[in-house]
């Protein structure tokens, strides 16, 4: 009886061990469930982590944010830099065996740029017109010249969808079809996105696994432990206060990159009722810069493992400007500032996501702020209010998290250009908006690189927003999986990633 | 007539005020849980007395510390003394735990008794009331009046109170129509005793001992209730310190600063367990069907 049992449980470990072999299926565990699973019309960070393996771009990043090919494999500007023509990769389908030629990538900007509900219109709107070449040629006509385009079209606004699968119609964003290397098989909300491997991928050789599964677990402890446990292969945004278990544990590799996004507080500036006397006096704003060290930030709220700094585009970018480093904290001259404005220093509400991450900064500052005279004080709010007042712009300041993008044109320009889509604390400077007007139109890098700095020392004297710092990307794995490679994006590409030998 | 009153020995009005006390003095319960809550008023009370250091003060350089002799409880993730943020935190957590069952008490037990006293219309009307409400769960309605009322701690004791009013209601209406049914109340009604005294010292006294140990449990669930609101960002504002917000911050360091969780657990543990046992014992002193 107990031999026969015995038997049987060797029989069930061998079954299991030999379809795990044949079919390798990954499981990453997500902080957040996605959105939309329509390239048009998705937000979210999670959504793209998704995308990047369901998804290909016209053209993609590597780990310099240099752009390089995907489904485009060359393309020319014109003289003005007004027309972009692209050479498409030949033979390639969607995952619906439709073919992808100059055709689709036409259906899909149009679609984008038209479609109702879609959030790519403003990255798209510099393009005025899309053309038929021929079947692997395709060229876009720009309104003006738009040195950015490459970097929008290596995000959600360059995914291909199929055309045959779009023209359907209804509920696209629950059977999506695109041109990536795996491709939908189902979804349960708040719990799992499933993806099978896409054989007719033009690099199908190159992808390493049968299945994906995107789980969503919205606490960081809780999907370290399943790591831990081998319940997961992957997970997303390891907490920095956790980095030194996954380290530590010689069956986890911790797999990093520089980001490209910034966590910075906002000042309502533009209007005088909600900002006050901070929003009004750029020395006051100074004066708080002044109280807060950057550094204590990242040491107590995050180990030391983000980037302590004072701009928006990241060190990582080669358009950091390096000639405006962060000042050191100063509570003489913070109070110095404050006497020469006269008066008491004002008191400030700081609005915020509650977010253990945002809370903890926002009591650091509120801390380190007293020092000078300011008294703060804090109001957390769940993500949809906090969100309904950051848009509205119902705020005296908040901490915004902006993801960041590879170009700094659609960071600077959203946040400090006059009709720019996160100038919610309503910033007008018209210096700026022509130092952002003449970066776009400059397709010369070393041009935009001093123009950018022009732009830095704008915003970091009005300071509309004091940036704090950029997080760090940090995805742990199991060990023994190999081609995990995170670029400043942070999403994971999935081709690449192989399971154990 | 007048000699009526005198000879009537009515269990309501049997025991004085001295008997009663002692009879609770005499119940361990009451005497330990007693204890552990004036305690725990006591350091509310003298806080800023006893406490080592100011509660919202950081040292950037003691950042998650174990237990040291200058913390006794260590230090949280910014680095303030857990000690000090304890001792504070008993005021939000006392404050909330005591005056939202005030409020659910002082609306719930006389619509309880009128429901339950009366009957008719206003039985039914109160009923169907109370019914819907309990068709709420206790949380997600205590988040839907503080949204509607506002962040801040005193709004945060006045939805919790309401959300848990209809349990009182509910518990005395169903204490009060069984105590109504006893002899010594048709005794006292046909002596022509008015309505009001009925309620007051014949049936209320009768019908108070599960009300004490609701009003025990609910307490309990009131200080995590608060920590849940707090965490919605609709209770104790930060960074002034709450049991709750402690215990919601410290389940990130579980495994690495476990001292951030154990002492806020601790704290509430007693506390819950403190208002536990005054309740048992009370229950057992106030039970008229006891004998001693």
């Amino acid at each position: 009886m107990g031999t026969q049992i015995k038997l049987a449980m060797m029989a069930t470990a061998i079954a299991m061990t030999f379809t795990s072999a044949q079919a390798a299926n990954l499981r990453v565990g997500m902080q957040d469930d996605p959105d939309a699973l329509d390239p048009a019309t998705s937000g979210t960070y999670a959504g793209r982590i998704v995308f990047s393996a369901m998804c290909d771009k016209l053209v993609d990043i590597d780990a310099k944010l240099e752009i390089v090919p995907q489904l485009a494999t060359a393309w020319t500007w014109n003289a003005g830099g007004t027309e972009v023509t692209f050479t498409l990769r030949d033979g390639v389908k969607f995952q619906d065996g439709t073919p992808f030629d100059a055709e689709a990538v036409k259906f899909n900007i149009e679609r984008m740029k038209s479609m109702k509900d879609s959030k790519r219109k403003g990255e798209l709107a510099p393009i005025d017109s899309v053309t038929v070449v021929d079947a692997t040629h395709v060229s876009f006509k720009l309104k003006s010249a738009f040195a950015p385009l490459l970097a929008v079209l290596s995000d959600r606004a360059g995914m291909m969808v199929s055309p045959t699968a779009a023209a359907e119609g209804k509920e696209f964003a629950a059977n999506p079809v695109c041109a990536g290397p795996f491709k939908f098989k189902e979804r349960r909300a708040r719990d799992v996105i499933s993806l099978e491997k896409f054989d007719g991928y033009w690099n199908a050789a190159a992808i390493g696994y049968d299945t994906v599964q995107y789980l969503y677990i919205p606490d960081s402890t809780v999907r370290l432990s399943r790591l831990q446990a081998g319940d997961l292969e992957i997970a997303e945004r390891i907490a920095p206060t956790d980095l030194g278990a996954v380290r530590g544990n010689p069956a986890l590799a911790l797999h990093t990159s520089p980001g490209l996004a910034v966590s910075h507080l906002m000042i309502n500036v533009g209007n005088s009722e909600k900002g006050g006397a901070l929003g009004k006096e750029a020395k006051l704003r100074q004066a708080l810069e002044l109280s807060i060290d950057r550094n204590v930030i990242n040491k107590v709220a995050f180990a030391g493992e983000f980037t302590a700094d004072n701009q928006m585009i990241p060190p990582s970018s080669v358009f950091y400007d390096k000639s405006h480093p962060a000042p050191a904290r100063d509570i003489e001259k913070a109070k110095a500032l404050i006497a020469e404005v006269g008066g008491d220093a004002p008191v400030v509400e700081i609005t915020y996501e509650n977010s253990l991450a945002d809370g903890r900064v926002a009591q650091i500052v509120q801390s380190m702020a007293s020092e000078a005279g300011f008294q703060i004080e804090l109001v957390p709010l769940e993500t949809a209010s906090a969100v309904e007042r950051y848009l509205a712009g119902n705020f005296q300041a908040y901490i915004g998290n902006w993801s960041g993008r590879a170009d700094p044109d659609p960071t600077l320009y959203s946040f400090f250009g006059k009709d720019g889509s996160q100038n919610v604390n309503k910033y007008g400077n018209p210096d700026m908006d022509k130092t952002l007007g003449e970066a776009r139109a400059s397709a010369d890098v070393e041009q935009r690189k001093a123009l950018y700095a022009k732009a830095t020392g704008i915003y970091l004297t009005d300071l509309p927003t004091i940036p704090l710092y950029h997080p760090n990307w940090f995805y742990a794995a199991r060990a023994d999986i190999g081609g995990i490679a995170i670029y400043p994006d942070g999403l994971l590409r999935m081709t690449s990633v192989k399971p154990a030998k | 007539m007048n000699t009526s009153n005198a000879t009537l020995q009515l269990p309501g009005t049997s025991g004085t005020n001295k008997s009663v006390l002692s009879r609770c003095l005499r119940q361990p319960g009451v005497m330990i849980g007693g204890t552990i809550i004036l305690l725990f008023v006591l350091v509310a009370v003298a806080a800023p007395l006893i406490a080592p250091y100011k509660p919202n003060t950081s040292d950037w350089m003691a950042i998650r510390q174990g237990p040291t002799v200058a913390h006794w409880f260590g230090t949280d993730d910014l680095g303030r003394d857990i000690l000090t943020r304890i001792i504070y935190g008993t005021q939000a957590s006392l404050l909330v735990g005591i005056v939202s069952v005030a409020i659910a008490i002082a609306i719930g037990v006389p619509l309880g008794m009128v429901a339950g006293y009366f009957g008719g219309i206003g039985d039914m009307v109160i009923s169907r009331i109370t019914d819907a409400l309990l068709a709420c769960p206790f949380l997600v309605l205590a988040i839907a009046f503080a949204a509607f009322l506002g962040a801040s701690l005193e709004n945060a004791m006045i939805a919790i109170g309401i959300s848990a009013m209809p349990i009182f209601v509910r518990l005395t209406r169903g204490q009060v129509m069984t105590v109504k049914a006893e002899d010594y109340v048709d005794a006292a009604r046909l002596l022509g005793v008015p309505h009001r005294k009925i309620m007051l010292t014949y049936i209320l006294p009768n019908a108070m001992a599960p009300i004490i140990v609701q009003a025990t449990i609910t307490m309990a669930t009131a200080v995590l209730a608060e920590a849940s609101l707090a965490f919605l960002g609709l209770g104790q504002r930060p960074p002034s310190p709450s049991w709750g917000t402690m215990l919601d911050v410290a389940r990130q360091f579980l495994t690495e600063s476990p001292w951030m969780a154990i002492w806020p657990g601790v704290a509430i543990i007693l506390l819950v367990m403190g208002f536990n046992l005054l309740g048992d014992g009370l229950n057992d002193a106030l039970d008229p069907r006891r004998d001693d």
